[in-house]
């Protein structure tokens, strides 16, 4: 136990903006989910009692930002504090499964050339209750960076173990990129080393919903910052490599994909009565593929939603 | 004694490196030195391999020069950092000096120094920069100007975790983003004398900072939105965030009609012209002032017969009249 507290095994890395209510709770499941964890704390100029609480918390290490940085800023922090040679996340409002990040430690050591591994996560509400939805890689991995190009592989930080030499080779978090720097440092590691994928889920994630003004509330604008950003990933020497068609084809599914998504969230969206939310979305997706108007079977959930709400 | 990692981020320049890396060694005792190759694509990771006392970290896919700088951060273990360019060299013993100047005043945050003029050949002239140190609270100082030579600052790794890494959005100005981050939370020190020979850019010698118009609007850019919303910034007085403006313009035009006179003197018109418009766009005024005062200096150069592009390398804070000298 000893040598275990003197050289931790994985970090877990916890930005955190002015949420001290929910902070606690996620520390705690940090810590229980596996031997030999390092919970740092990055406190990215938090305006109100949130440096008071991280005071209380035991057995954490805690830095304060005076500057904001925002998410991937400090997670890039958090990672500069780690002196673990694995490295996980873990957003102030999620929890982390018991016993999870010694399971991915030990798919990491068994497999040298692995870059991360990542699985299954459990949605729950704003509240912090089961849905019962379970959003995770439906494949095994070998593919990952294809799918991930095209959006087609739910990783998140919070699900993930990140062997921290990697970062090395494909260089840190883009602090360009707000909501969607996670997803670019995937595809990055993925180009270049094989991913993991495991069956049992391994983080619960508080899903966003209209009002919930949690940074992935703004959907709309992280989706459609996804496309240009894309064409830069689009010009890894990897795709690079691929036929021209394949590119095309991964070009033309990610737009679909984020049209739908939106017009799928519009939907919700209506449901919850956040029609500003919705129209958004659904002006949105009619900008990226306005082709997708002309199938009206996609509008007919939007229409029946709407309907439902009127007197 | 503290160890001191020397982060030189390098980028297909294998034969100036071994130069830049020997120097690093030999200006301390208890150094720490990590070479970043950022996807170089020439010989330089076997000239890495045949260096001894290294730390080398192949970058696959190039982050350009701050997202190096981070890696290079990330994988350091000293308590104090120092940024070296694969084409500078440091002085011998100079973070030595540094390291006991920066532990014997520990309000300090960052300490740096002057830095000697190279040419491209790397042959150190007489001038250096800056030609005064400032020294304390500098963090309105630094706002209008970056006095501070990247290559001569040793700060501690402390700092790191209360202002956050490198910006890599602002390729050529980050490292003065981070010094203005610095400069608002900690005291900055200095020594009086120089520290490193630093190959100055030359309009057209493709370095990072050959771009200087470029540079002045991404650092106009950084001024705005960034630097003056920073909570020290945004609590100051009214009058100091707009005098500041006011002197950070007069300073990025002075700077620009100085490069377009080098770029004029070496016969690069193109980027003399881009420069003198960045100038005039920014203060008209001042850069006619500055204009016609390297026009008088080139005619006294010439009737002395001095070389104007040497005299010119030395860089508009020579030139300027400063308030404190008077």
């Amino acid at each position: 136990m000893l040598h275990q507290k003197r050289m931790p095994i994985v970090s877990v890395i916890i930005p955190t903006h002015s949420r001290p209510h929910l902070l606690p709770r996620a520390v705690e499941s940090a810590k229980r989910a596996g031997a030999g964890v390092e919970v740092i704390v990055v406190d990215d100029a938090s305006t109100d009692e949130t440096e008071a609480v991280c005071r209380t918390l035991e057995g954490i290490k805690y830095i304060r930002l005076e500057h904001n940085q925002g998410v991937a800023g400090a997670r890039n922090v958090g990672i500069l504090a780690s002196s673990a040679d694995y490295i996980a996340f873990l957003d102030d409002d999620d929890l982390r499964l018991p016993g999870t990040l010694d399971k991915q430690v030990a798919a990491l050591t068994s497999n040298k050339d692995a870059g991360f591994v990542c699985g299954p996560m459990l949605m729950a509400d704003q509240e912090g209750n089961l849905t019962g939805e379970v959003s995770g890689p439906r494949s095994s991995g070998e593919d990952a960076f294809w799918e991930l190009l095209e959006l087609d592989f739910p990783a998140m930080p919070i699900s993930v173990v990140i062997r921290k030499e990697c970062f090395a080779a494909v260089g840190l978090f883009n602090s360009k990129l707000p909501g969607i720097d996670d997803w670019d440092l995937f595809v990055r590691l993925a180009e270049l080393y094989p991913v993991i994928v495991l069956k049992e889920p391994l983080s619960i994630y508080r899903k966003p919903t209209s009002f919930s003004g949690q940074g992935s509330s703004a959907q709309a604008k992280h989706l459609s910052r996804i496309l240009p950003h894309q064409l830069n990933l689009l010009r890894l020497p990897r795709v690079k490599m691929a036929p021209l068609n394949k590119q095309r084809e991964i070009r033309i599914r990610t737009i679909n994909r984020i049209a739908d998504t939106l017009l799928w969230n519009a939907v919700q969206a209506i449901g919850d009565g956040a029609y500003r939310f919705a129209c958004i979305n659904t002006f949105t997706a009619l900008r990226l593929r306005p082709s997708r108007a002309f199938y009206p079977r996609r509008y007919r959930k939007l229409a029946l939603a709407l309907k439902a709400r009127l007197p | 004694m503290p160890i001191v990692s020397v982060i030189i981020a390098t980028h297909n320049r294998a034969t100036l490196l071994p130069r830049a890396v020997k120097s690093a060694q030999e200006s301390g005792t208890d150094v720490e030195v990590i070479v970043v190759d950022d996807a170089s694509t020439d010989e330089t990771a076997e000239v890495c391999r045949g260096m001894s006392g290294i730390r080398y970290l192949r970058v696959e896919r190039n982050q350009r020069e701050g997202g190096a700088r981070n890696i290079g951060i990330i994988n350091s273990t000293g308590d104090y950092l120092t940024f070296l360019d694969d084409d500078d060299v440091r002085l011998p013993g100079s973070i030595d000096l540094q390291l006991k100047a920066l532990t014997a005043s520990p309000e300090a945050g960052l300490i740096y120094g002057q830095a000697f003029i190279a040419d491209q050949n790397g042959l150190a002239t007489n001038d250096f920069y800056p030609p005064r140190c400032p020294q304390g609270d500098v963090f309105w100082e630094l706002l209008s100007q970056n006095f501070i030579p990247c290559g001569t600052v040793l700060f501690s790794r402390s700092c790191l975790y209360r202002t956050g890494l490198l910006d890599e959005s602002v390729p050529g100005v980050e490292d003065w983003d981070l010094w203005v981050r610095i400069a608002s939370l900690y005291q900055v020190i200095a020594v009086d004398q120089p520290l490193m020979v630093w190959r100055k850019s030359t309009p057209a010698s493709q370095q990072a900072t050959s771009r200087a118009a470029q540079m002045a609007k991404m650092s106009g850019v950084l001024l705005r939105r960034k630097w003056l919303k920073l909570p020290r910034a945004a609590a100051g007085p009214r009058d100091q965030r707009r005098h500041v403006r006011q002197e950070f313009s007069r300073n990025l035009a002075s700077h620009l009609v100085f490069e377009t006179a080098r770029a004029l003197a070496i016969g690069h018109f193109s980027g003399a012209q881009k420069n003198a418009l960045a100038a005039l766009r920014l203060h008209p005024l001042a850069s006619v002032r500055v204009a016609i005062r390297c026009a008088v200096r080139f005619l006294s150069a010439t009737a002395r017969g001095i070389s104007l592009p040497a005299d010119l390398n030395k860089g508009f804070m020579h030139y300027k009249r400063t308030k404190a000298s008077k």
